[in-house]
């Protein structure tokens, strides 16, 4: 652990406090950890050293194995005090990944990419588990690809919420949609968490492979081009999209649509699927081309990062199961 | 009972065996029933309320029969009984039509005026439309049309997923050259193995104009209990900048004869998921209901109501394994419809 990071933040969010628990601060050795009421609290498991003793009471630590990044330099501490803040305190911003859970042509084993396949029993469970981990972060925006599987996904998840916001989602495809879609109480509005679809969180568009048996296109193309289609960054299938083109528009949208509502402090949730997310994480986490083949996103294992001062701090998975690693990576 | 009456249609369908069973032919008094095989099983709670009732108790014997049920007799003169055994007459083609209402959506629950704002379904909403799917699990479906909201698409997605075929329902998209681009399938044994949904604002709620996201005590308070009523319950008069029932009557029915009804006449089983008043403007041009009556039909949330097309013609045909005090209609249980025998 790194006490000597000097950084202003804290990853660290919490509700009801007991931060002057001496015990606990103990714990971080030399480290001290601040707390910021930001009302709402994250339910997490502690995966690093110094971990947080939750018989201490109401304390609730996000940290991860990256923590040195929110660990306030002890001699910094002197000077900040919950009470006495001459700065003001920065934005932060959650920001949770929900990929979608299993849908009818996984079932079958065929390739999905852009065909709007809708969900199985199963992806509906996976979806409201999903729900269940995020039941207490607080959610002010949604936002899916234009496919029912995200979709259904998001609205899912959304049912397990615990905070009364309804979820609407906005339609702006012809003025005669916008239109009719018009909310007429304030009072209302204020209630809504608006939901927006954009194509651009597509999954890959998997062209002429769309439909194809796996087993099949293995034996018509050969096993190595499949592979080489499936799994580089940046060979398309016939007519399909690589990895990297479907990075490109996902993350372009990320950074033109999404972050703007971050840095104004709005909690966003992004409901998509496994080659949309895994892109923005390679944003998010400055992956290599690499590394972001070799990352696997768990089906409705939600993630959260938390957005502060334009930088993502990854904060793995609430509640997730004891082996995951931050990444809800795949067992396989 | 109307044995008298003239028709070549069939109410059942049947898809394994019964076709010889006796016993349900006499239940019908003098009646025969001439069954046809159409690859499939219908499954009623009936509520018959003639004499020569019909017993629920038949084993793997499913009748659907409605309360008009006399269109939907064979006259015993005119069954050309080698026919049920090769079980298929190919001249009259005959399809099924399922209507659904979704389920609970959030703001039901939080009582606003929803209209044509896009809400999803609650828990309870959720579980209304699994319990439809289970109900329609053996219907045939080839096709689908729901609403450009997300409730009723839902709600037929959720349905499905009890569907007994192995078809796989897929939403078409042509909003734009690069969606349908996108959205292309290479494979014709999958197209074959899919079923188009097709989503048509059309087929929305009833748009409720600047009433959308209000509060019904509120609203009902600012501008009064009888002018909100008279909107809601009225066939033509609009909330300000709103649809009345007869104008979502006009896209919805306008929408089902021009692009609906085609697929049925050409064979194809449809089924649609949608809302409360553009479902009741279809079933207004489905059974030939006057505005009175419209204004008066209530169509519960989540109970799937079943239609077969059949030479032009719309039977009727209640729901599939409803409750055994549903009527025809599955109506709410404030609202008792015209059944002889009172059952329900």
């Amino acid at each position: 652990m790194d006490a000597g990071t000097l950084h202003n933040q804290i990853g660290a969010v919490q509700l009801h406090i007991c931060s002057n628990d001496s015990g606990f601060l103990r714990k971080f050795r030399n480290s001290s950890l601040q707390c910021i009421s930001k009302g709402f609290a994250l339910d997490v498991k502690l995966l690093s050293k110094g971990i947080c003793n939750s018989k201490h009471g109401k304390v609730r630590v996000t940290y991860t194995s990256l923590c040195h990044a929110s660990v306030v330099d002890p001699a910094l501490r002197t000077s900040l005090s919950a009470n006495d803040y001459n700065q003001k305190p920065s934005i932060e911003s959650s920001l949770i990944l929900i990929r979608h859970g299993e849908s009818l042509w996984n079932e079958k084993n065929l390739f999905t990419g852009c065909v709007d396949v809708p969900l199985t029993k199963r992806g509906i469970e996976e979806a409201i588990e999903a729900g269940k981990r995020i039941s207490n972060i607080p959610v002010d925006i949604i936002y899916t690809s234009a496919l029912i599987r995200a979709q259904m996904t998001a609205m899912l998840a959304m049912t397990q919420h615990r905070r009364k916001k309804v979820p609407i989602i906005t339609h702006d495809e012809s003025e005669q949609a916008k239109a009719w879609s018009q909310i007429f109480s304030d009072e209302t509005n204020k209630q809504s968490i608006p939901v927006i679809t954009a194509w651009q969180l597509n999954e890959r568009m998997y062209g002429e492979l769309q439909g194809l048996n796996k087993k099949e296109t293995a034996e018509r193309y050969g096993k190595e081009k499949v592979h080489d289609w499936r799994r580089s960054y940046d060979i398309p299938p016939p007519n399909g999209e690589s990895l990297e083109m479907c990075s490109q528009r996902a993350v372009a949208y990320f950074r033109e649509k999404i972050e703007p509502q971050l840095q104004s402090g709005k909690n966003v949730m992004v409901a998509a699927h496994g080659n949309s997310l895994r892109s923005i994480i390679m944003y998010l986490d400055k992956l290599t081309s690499q590394e972001v083949i070799n990352l696997e996103l768990s089906t409705g294992v939600p993630l959260l990062y938390i957005y502060k001062d334009t930088k993502f701090i990854k904060r793995g998975s609430p509640v997730g199961p004891t082996e995951a690693g931050v990444y809800a990576y795949t067992k396989g | 009972m109307a044995s008298a009456v003239f028709h070549q249609a069939i109410g059942t369908l049947l898809s394994h065996q019964h076709l010889h069973n006796s016993g349900f032919h006499q239940e019908f008094g003098n009646v025969s029933v001439n069954l046809i095989s159409k690859g499939f099983k219908v499954y009623t709670g009936l509520s018959i309320s003639r004499k020569g009732g019909y017993s629920s108790g038949k084993r793997n014997f499913s009748v659907v029969q409605g309360s008009a049920s006399q269109t939907s007799v064979v006259d015993p003169l005119s069954t050309p009984s080698n026919d049920s055994k090769n079980g298929f007459q190919k001249k009259s083609s005959e399809a099924a039509l399922i209507l659904i209402r979704h389920g609970e959506s959030l703001w039901n629950e939080k009582n606003l005026f929803t209209g044509c704002v896009d809400v999803p379904l609650t828990k309870k909403g959720v579980e209304e439309a699994i319990e439809a799917g289970k109900r329609i699990s053996n219907i045939p479906v080839d096709m689908i049309y729901t609403s450009s909201l997300i409730r009723a698409q839902m709600t037929a997605m959720l349905a499905m997923t009890q569907h007994r075929r192995r078809k796989v329902p897929i939403i078409m998209h042509n909003e734009s050259e690069q969606a349908r681009a996108w959205s292309q399938i290479f494979s014709e044994d999958t197209m074959r193995q899919s079923i188009p949904v097709i989503t048509a604002w059309q087929l929305n709620e009833r748009m409720y104009g600047e009433l959308q996201g209000l509060n019904k005590q509120e609203t009902a308070d600012r501008f009064g209990k009888e002018k909100v009523h008279e909107w809601r319950r009225s066939y033509d008069i609009p909330p300000p900048n709103g649809e009345s029932l007869e104008m979502c009557a006009e896209r919805a029915v306008a929408y089902f004869k021009d692009q609906i009804e085609p697929q049925l006449c050409s064979g194809k089983h449809v089924m649609i998921a949608a809302h409360g008043n553009s479902l009741r403007s279809i079933i207004m041009y489905l059974d030939k209901l006057t505005s009175q009556e419209v204004i008066s039909l209530e169509l519960s949330t989540g109970i799937p109501m079943l239609y077969i097309f059949k030479e032009g013609r719309f039977i009727r045909k209640g729901s599939p394994a409803g409750p055994t005090e549903a009527g025809v209609y599955a109506y709410t249980r404030f609202i008792n419809f015209t059944n002889a025998s009172g059952s329900i």
